[in-house]
């Protein structure tokens, strides 16, 4: 978690039209390495997940775009999620969604991930995934090939490189409508580690429908994070939370 | 010397070694893609990551030694560059000598250690406790080759050491001279910079990247500059020790990247051994010919 009182940040807005000539350069400059330099973390859930080792071994080795494979999401920029994502499943991706650092931005691979695909009529899969956290771009069929990925991935770079690709702002604008989705399934005491509202008021992210009726249920119960405790000693812990 | 060169120097050479650093990080990213047929990142590849970290809008620290760790590491590495003579440059060089330079070379795996304990993050604490034991276990090696090396010409003084094997041509290079310490120094190299097989404390597949797990924005990209400087350092001492460090630039950056070719090339063919398993090597092998080569260095 931030630890925003101890750190005075300035926010740096970007000008989108305007600003001196300077701060315009360099911010073309940025959006550009943004898009030339992408790390991905893989949620490898689904069957799509088989189509990533090609595209990313020799046959279409992504790293010539600057595709990379990272393993810890404070370090990614982009979520792929390859295919159904149980309810269970989906718990994981939006604590692995809110622990990156932004801008962010989220795939979708396989028609699973777009509208449930096969899984439509099953209880236990989430079906749209743009419901509970913006996705940037779907890659659709049932798998669709690594010419397809790579392909999906290149669009994703021309989004970022002329600013378009800003799916992740939208969590924080509108975080009360996908909170909204999250606790109807995940019922309504759930709350994540990361306290979105207060790093939307940080980051200058806070828009209209940040705060609303869903995000009022979660102040009700939202519990103070504690550092855990450590513990040493051998044999297994007494209590094991879930 | 006039105060107004020194300063000069002193911001030159690390910028230098950053340059160079990147260009050093392509070519392992090359190697390990040629290794791997496959084309590999295009030629900014490496600025490109950096300039992308720096750039994030969202940064989550996890406390002031977090932040301070970084400074430390990358630090630790500016502070060794003004340390290492190239050629035109001295820097401090004369004033610090190897000893310095092999204290200057710690301070950034300590620096790691500070911030990584904050991050409270047990795959970074077992990362960090094994990038420590790494530590230990290729500075055994590495102090017997610079203990040698200093006992043959004499002298701690980096400028000197070039000197002399400058004045006597290839004949006087450590590697000629020294050949048992030179081929020690090359495992100490592979130590240094944490390559497969002893790649123990980065293991992305089993801990998650060890120290860098909880680091994202600007304290990888912090990291990333680190990297440049750790191949430049490493490399760039062998150069010194062994290989006459430079003439003039173009046989300097030739050698310098040439040393590298070999732990690079190792690195990508082979697995990585167990924590334990690095120190049997690490402490059995190279110490075993850095003693021998040592007791040849007298006579
Ligand atoms: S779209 Fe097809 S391949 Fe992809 S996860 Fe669904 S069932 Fe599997």
């Amino acid at each position: 978690m931030t630890d925003t009182e101890q750190f005075p940040v300035r926010v740096e807005q970007p000008d989108r039209n305007g600003g001196n000539i300077f701060s315009r350069v360099f911010d073309e400059l940025t959006a550009f390495c943004r898009s030339r330099s992408l790390f991905i973390l893989h949620y490898c859930t689904g069957c799509g997940a088989i189509e990533l080792p090609p595209a990313m071994t020799s046959r279409f080795d992504m790293e010539r775009l600057g595709i990379s494979p990272m393993v810890s999401p404070r370090q990614a920029d982009i979520l792929l999620i390859t295919g159904y994502v149980s309810v269970k499943t989906l718990k994981r991706v939006m604590l692995t969604y809110e622990q990156m650092g932004s801008p962010k931005y989220v795939i979708g691979i396989c028609s699973c991930t777009v509208n449930g695909g096969m899984y439509w009529q099953s209880y236990a899969t989430a079906k749209k995934l743009n419901d509970y956290m913006p996705v940037d771009l779907y890659i659709a069929g049932c798998m669709p090939r690594p010419e397809a990925v790579i392909t999906g991935l290149r669009q994703l770079m021309d989004k970022i490189a002329a600013g378009e690709a800003n799916g992740w702002e939208d969590y924080y604008r509108r975080y009360d409508y996908y909170l909204g989705h999250q606790q109807r399934l995940f019922g309504e005491t759930w709350q994540t580690p990361t306290d979105v509202i207060a790093e939307a008021r940080h980051y200058g992210l806070f828009g209209p429908e940040t705060l609303g009726d869903h995000t009022r249920l979660l102040e009700q119960h939202q519990a103070p994070l504690e550092a855990l405790e450590m513990q040493l000693g051998l044999g297994a812990p007494d209590e094991v939370k879930a | 010397m006039h105060w107004s060169e020194l300063a000069i120097e002193l911001t030159l050479m690390p910028l230098v070694a950053f340059v160079v650093g990147l260009a050093m990080v392509l070519m392992m990213r090359k190697i390990a893609a040629r290794l791997q047929r496959r084309v590999g990142p295009p030629l900014l590849q490496p600025l490109y990551d950096i300039v992308k970290l720096y750039g994030k809008r969202t940064q989550t620290s996890h406390g002031m030694l977090h932040e301070i760790g970084i400074v430390m590491a990358v630090g630790g590495y500016v502070a060794a560059e003004t340390l290492l003579p190239v050629p035109g440059m001295n820097g401090i060089a004369e004033k610090g000598g190897m000893i310095t330079l092999l204290y200057l070379t710690m301070i950034p795996s300590l620096g790691l250690a500070l911030g990584v304990g904050q991050c409270a993050n047990p795959n970074g604490s077992i990362g960090i406790s094994r990038a420590l034991t790494a530590m230990l276990a290729y500075d055994i090696p590495l102090v017997i080759v610079i203990a040698g090396v200093a006992i043959h010409f004499g002298t701690t003084n980096l400028v000197d050491v070039i000197a002399q094997q400058q004045a006597g041509g290839i004949a006087t290079w450590g590697a000629v001279q020294m050949p048992l310490l030179a081929i020690a120094g090359l495992f100490a190299l592979q130590g240094m910079l944490g390559k497969q097989p002893f790649e123990i404390y980065v293991a992305p597949a089993e801990i998650a990247t060890g120290p860098m797990v909880e680091m994202g924005g600007k304290f990888l990209g912090g990291l990333f500059v680190m990297q440049c400087f750790q191949l430049y350092t490493a490399s760039v001492l062998y150069v010194t020790l062994f290989l006459g460090g430079g003439e003039n630039w173009i046989a300097f950056l030739a050698k310098a990247f040439a040393v590298l070719v070999i732990p690079m090339s190792i690195a990508f063919l082979f697995p990585r051994y167990r924590t334990e398993d690095m120190i049997t090597m690490l402490w059995k092998w190279p110490v075993v010919l850095g003693l021998i080569g040592l007791a040849f260095v007298g006579s």
